[in-house]
């Protein structure tokens, strides 16, 4: 099952502020809805832990996030993949890029998810659904924190 | 009719085996516990297809509860064989089948989304799952090929190495020659293009199995949920290599209903006995629903092309059809029969078609294996020939009555161009039955009338035929069969004059228990509770085929009566004995043994009495006690056919497909129990309208199962159908003794086409595939409605 | 690990169990009351139901911990041992059931369904409300006969009863 997704946010804070906010792991694990354990192993490779629920499935993926293309401070590509044992399999990614506005800066996405095993086997007519509130809700706390910040 | 009583044949006798049932007291496998039984969870595969890299079981074994972890590694360390296909189908070039290994864990690579990776065993299920969780596999995802339509296309990924193209064999029956023939002289040509959907059986008891090892006598044991548990013993101890039969028990206790998808070899029940020596404790295993939906050998799936040639007034003259049937990733026990021989010599329907050539391509894909599910191959055959000769009728101006009538095969035994040799049949009276119980005449004031009420009424007709009680053994296995399909009965006549009756046809809801008993109590005139029926134990049955293809009653209880000739043969002598006369002079009838012309006689019981006690007929002629047993094989298949008459109601607004009438006219020959064979027919006609309207297994672009669960597949319910309206014709069969030709799969062939051919005359148009969801029915009718103001 | 306590079939019983634990699970591995059956793992196909308090319930959606004080009836329970309820009866003799394994659900939901609605039930009501369970096998005709049967041979008693 793939989906994908797009967004935007308005964003009152300079535009190296977000792009340095994008490469810290404490702020991504604040920000990622169901991180317990986010952790950078290299350069750009995080080792994550996320508990994610998908309609009845509720499941601890154990896994990796990459960043790639990265383009300081103009966006990057950020993506992961993860096992949830018996649960199957997630695997999402995002195309993030930075604007500079009159107010600060304008973050848009375009996102995408995948899942298997049991997931998408009981969760597929959720799934577009958990995954667009994910990727919203992880865009929305980055935005609040981002926020704070320039407060 | 109580149980105190003789029941004749034909009688509606109420079932035996109900009490147990209704009262909580039946005993399904889950329902068993062994001591110190563990329980097994498997992990399956998640990807579609892929390489397994590595798999690190460590921390898993370490985890509480865990009594053993083991891979597809263990297995081929253990030395023990895959899972097999039993019928080799060759190619039009004569190569056989291409078919890939079958491990029952995977070694190197998975192949479906639920194919087995791993098993763990614990103490309890819950912690089976905890340590499964905790397994490590490190999977290199491959391309996966889900989709029939491009699975033996150039540049498609590979399956399995020995197959290229992902097809395993390219198989043709009949004249092509004179097909073409026909095509060339032929005034009118009818083309079709049909998907027969893929579906979930959906017994509702899921699989279930438990392995027991004694090592004191190094026997086996596995309870398991099969339609044939001496096939399984003969499977696993000749082709997985598990242990000789003599050392591997075999027994199947209640089974929840099977349609087809208990028959199978399956990994999880092979995996249970093997670990169980393995580790040392019974093993049990349940399947889940959502593990059935990934891995019970699914059913149908078919892309089809057909084209009918036939002359101005109707008749048909001959008939070309090119079907790719979906295998899944592996071949299931009986996958390569199904789209072959019970699909293709079957394409004569009930007509009279002078030459009729099929090719069919089977193919791998990343899906669960397909294989047979009520009626296998001959759903899917009837599908195409109703749909067919009835969008024929419509294209040429004539009633699909009348269009069926002109073209019916009025002699028998008459030879199709495709095998089978139909024997005895009346096609032209179970339709005018049908007809007459529908009211078909009034059909049109009817349609009038729901136009008014602002919906669309359709009327269809499906005359099907079916091949059952499969069948010579010679036969089939001069066309590729593992195994002869003959089936085992034995009588034991106790002292006291009552009968245990041994089969090797297995009971999963069919009413054996009752049916074969009432033949017993009617042929030896003893009542019913008198009679006991024991099936589904290899320690007791010597041997027998199981159940399936409608084979119980026409091959199954024709080796009781082989039996029961012997018993009363026996008896015959030992009564003459005893009453001083000719054994030429014995008669029995009506539970007594009389001296012919006079009143001079013994029961049936003091005849049994008299076998065992032995005191009375010189044992050197005649050997004590009163047991038969007997093999029977049949002369030829048999041909159960009918018509089902359809009549539904569209309501355009929603696309909602209302069923108001339905008409079934079967003939079955001899019919033993009434009650159970409507019974049958019902559940038939329930799977058919599911086929036809709601029941669809999808797999996504990457394989994954989207319709895993009752949330997304949609099982027929009590409110999508009306009451059934069953009525009977009666031919009997000439090549078994009792007249029967089975009725356990007549209304799942049937159904799907009176469903179609009933919507298209509802909506106008042949173009409606399966299932006619109401999103579907609905865009048709829209699209209708908008055509009709255009015009 | 959880104590809990009901009564089930008259009888008091309690146990240690799992906090998650289902109550088909109590009844069918504890208790060893197999009568009730797991069909699916969505709460849909009925072959759990169960009466809890005099209400049908899906064994498989309620945890036994949340059961616990209650009077729990199974299958096995409708009858006293050799006997048979009227509407066990019915589906005996209108051929109600061919493999058994939705029965007892279906026989606890039909029980349900006359305790709601009264004795006398029409095929299009007993249709309806046998949505929450699933046959394959008999095509639900004659589950439809045995409900409206039964329905009716408890008219007397539960006449008696007002």
């Amino acid at each position: 099952m793939a989906l994908e997704m797009t967004g935007s946010y308005e964003l009152p804070v300079a535009r190296e502020k977000v792009w340095e906010a994008l490469n810290d792991p404490e702020m991504l694990k604040r920000c990622i809805p169901g991180c317990e354990e986010l952790e950078r192993v290299a350069d750009n490779e995080l080792r994550a832990l996320v508990v994610a629920k998908v309609g009845p499935v509720k499941a601890k993926f154990k896994g990796k996030v990459f960043l790639a293309d990265l383009d300081p401070p103009a966006g990057y590509r950020i993506s992961g993949e993860g096992d949830g044992g018996i649960a199957g399999f997630a695997k999402g990614g995002a195309r993030v890029d930075l604007a500079e506005t009159s107010v600060g800066t304008l973050l848009t996405y375009t996102a995408e998810a995948q899942i298997g095993g049991k997931l998408a086997q009981l969760g597929q007519r959720l799934v577009a659904g958990t995954a667009k509130k994910t990727a919203d809700e992880f865009f929305q706390n980055f935005a609040a924190a981002m926020t704070e910040t320039a407060g | 009719m109580n149980a105190s009583t003789v029941t004749p044949i034909g009688a509606p006798v109420r079932r035996k085996e109900d009490k147990r049932f209704i009262t909580g007291k039946g005993r399904y496998t889950d329902d068993l516990s062994r001591p110190g039984q563990a329980h097994a969870y498997f992990l399956r595969s998640p990807y579609a297809h892929a390489r397994i890299r590595t798999i690190d079981t460590a921390a898993a074994a370490e985890m509480p509860g865990v009594v053993g972890v083991l891979t597809g590694r263990d297995l081929a360390q253990d030395g023990l064989g895959g899972l097999i296909c039993g019928w080799m189908i060759n190619s039009k070039d004569g190569s056989p089948m291409r078919a890939g290994a079958h491990p029952a864990l995977a070694v190197d690579t998975v192949r479906y989304v639920g194919d087995h990776v791993a098993v763990v065993i614990a103490e309890t299920l819950n912690l089976a799952k905890d340590a499964a969780a905790a397994l490590a596999v490190e999977y290199e995802v491959l391309p996966a090929v889900p989709d029939l339509a491009v699975a033996q296309a150039q540049g498609a990924a590979q399956i399995h190495e020995a197959a290229p193209n992902n097809t395993v064999f390219e198989w043709e029956l009949g004249d092509r020659a004179a097909v073409e023939a026909a095509f060339a002289q032929a005034a009118h040509v009818t083309e079709i293009d049909i998907v027969n959907n893929r579906l979930a059986p959906n017994p509702m008891e899921p699989r279930a199995a438990i392995g027991e090892y004694d090592a004191g006598d190094e026997a086996y044991t596995l309870w398991t949920t099969s339609q044939n548990p001496h096939v399984a013993r003969l499977v696993l101890s000749a082709f997985v290599g598990l242990a000789p039969e003599n050392k591997l028990r075999v027994i199947a206790p209640d089974v929840g209903g099977g349609f087809g998808s208990k028959i199978f070899i399956y990994a999880e029940e092979t995996v249970c006995a093997w670990a169980a020596k393995k580790v040392g404790r019974p093993v049990k295993w349940t399947c889940e629903r959502g593990e059935a939906f990934l891995c019970d050998a699914h059913g149908r799936d078919h892309v089809t092309k057909g084209r009918l040639a036939l002359d101005a007034q109707g008749k048909i003259l001959g008939f070309q059809v090119k079907t790719i049937a979906n295998m899944g990733a592996y071949l299931s026990t009986f996958a390569s029969c199904v789209p072959t021989y019970l699909y293709a010599t079957l394409l004569s329907g009930q007509y009279a078609i002078p030459a009729i050539y099929c090719e069919v391509d089977a193919v791998y894909t990343n899906t669960a294996p397909v294989d047979a599910y009520r009626g296998a191959g001959r759903p899917e055959a009837t599908f195409l020939v109703e749909r067919i000769v009835d969008k024929a009728a419509r294209e040429l101006g004539i009633d699909p009555a009348e269009m069926r009538r002109r073209n019916f095969i009025t002699a028998f035994p008459h030879q199709t161009p495709v095998i089978m040799c139909y024997d005895a049949g009346d096609y032209a009276a179970s339709l005018d039955k049908a007809l007459e119980m529908a009211d078909y005449a009034g059909f049109p004031a009817r349609r009038a009338e729901a136009e008014r009420r602002g919906k669309l009424r359709g009327i269809g007709l499906s005359n099907y035929i079916e091949a059952c009680g499969i069948a010579p053994s010679a036969a089939v296995g001069s066309l590729g069969a593992g195994v002869g399909l003959w089936e085992s009965a034995e009588v034991r006549v106790n002292p006291t004059g009552n009968v245990e009756v041994l089969t090797g046809s297995h009971s999963h809801g069919q009413g054996h228990e009752t049916t074969f008993a009432q033949l017993v109590s009617a042929r030896l005139g003893i009542p019913i509770d008198q009679v006991t029926v024991i099936h589904g134990d290899t320690d007791k049955v010597q041997f027998g085929m199981g159940t399936y293809g409608s084979r119980s009653g026409a091959v199954g209880m024709s080796a009781i009566v082989k039996a029961l000739d012997k018993v009363e043969a026996k008896a015959k002598k030992i009564a003459a004995h005893i009453l001083e006369a000719s054994e030429g002079d014995i008669e029995f009838k009506d539970g007594r043994f009389s001296v012919a012309g006079t009143d001079r006689g013994l029961a049936f019981a003091e005849v049994a009495l008299n076998a065992y006690v032995a005191h009375k007929f010189p044992t050197s002629e005649i050997e004590p006690g009163l047991k038969e047993g007997a093999f029977y094989d049949p002369t030829n298949f048999t041909f159960p056919a009918g018509c089902h008459v359809c009549e539904l109601e569209v309501d355009p607004e929603t696309g909602t497909t209302e069923i108001v009438n339905w008409i079934a006219v079967d003939d079955f020959g001899t019919v033993i129990n009434p009650m159970i064979v409507e019974g049958q027919v019902h559940g038939g006609i329930a799977q058919g309208v599911g086929q036809a309207l709601m029941e669809r297994v999808a797999y996504d672009g990457e394989g994954q199962l989207v319709t895993g669960s009752y949330m997304d597949y949609q099982m027929p319910r009590a409110e999508d159908f009306p009451a059934f309206k069953v009525g009977m014709t009666e031919t009997r069969c000439p090549s078994n003794p009792l007249g029967m030709k089975g009725c356990g799969e007549a209304g799942a062939i049937a159904a799907p086409p009176a469903v179609i051919n009933a919507l298209a005359d509802a909506l106008g148009t042949q173009d409606i595939s399966m299932p006619a969801t109401p999103a579907k029915v609905w865009a048709i009718a829209q699209a209708r409605v908008t055509r009709q103001a255009a015009e | 690990m959880t104590h809990v306590s009901m009564t089930v079939n008259g009888r008091a019983v309690s146990a240690d169990v799992e906090p998650r634990m289902l109550l088909v699970q109590f009844l069918r591995e504890k208790l060893l009351l197999t009568g009730t059956h797991v069909g699916c793992d969505t709460s849909q196909c009925g072959a759990c139901v169960v009466q809890v308090d005099g209400a049908a319930v899906k064994s498989c959606t309620l945890l036994a911990v949340q059961a616990d004080g209650c009077a729990v009836l199974t299958i096995e329970g409708l009858a006293p041992s050799g006997a048979l309820h009227p509407m066990q009866e019915a589906f005996r003799e209108h051929h109600g059931l061919q493999c058994g394994f939705c029965t007892p659900g279906m026989i606890m939901t039909a029980m349900d369904m006359v305790a709601r609605l009264g004795p006398d039930l029409d095929e299009a009501t007993i249709r309806e409300n046998l949505d929450g369970n699933l046959c394959r096998c008999t095509g639900y005709h004659n589950i439809v006969k045995a409900v409206a049967a039964g329905a009716r041979a408890m008219a007397p008693a539960s006449a008696a009863a007002e």
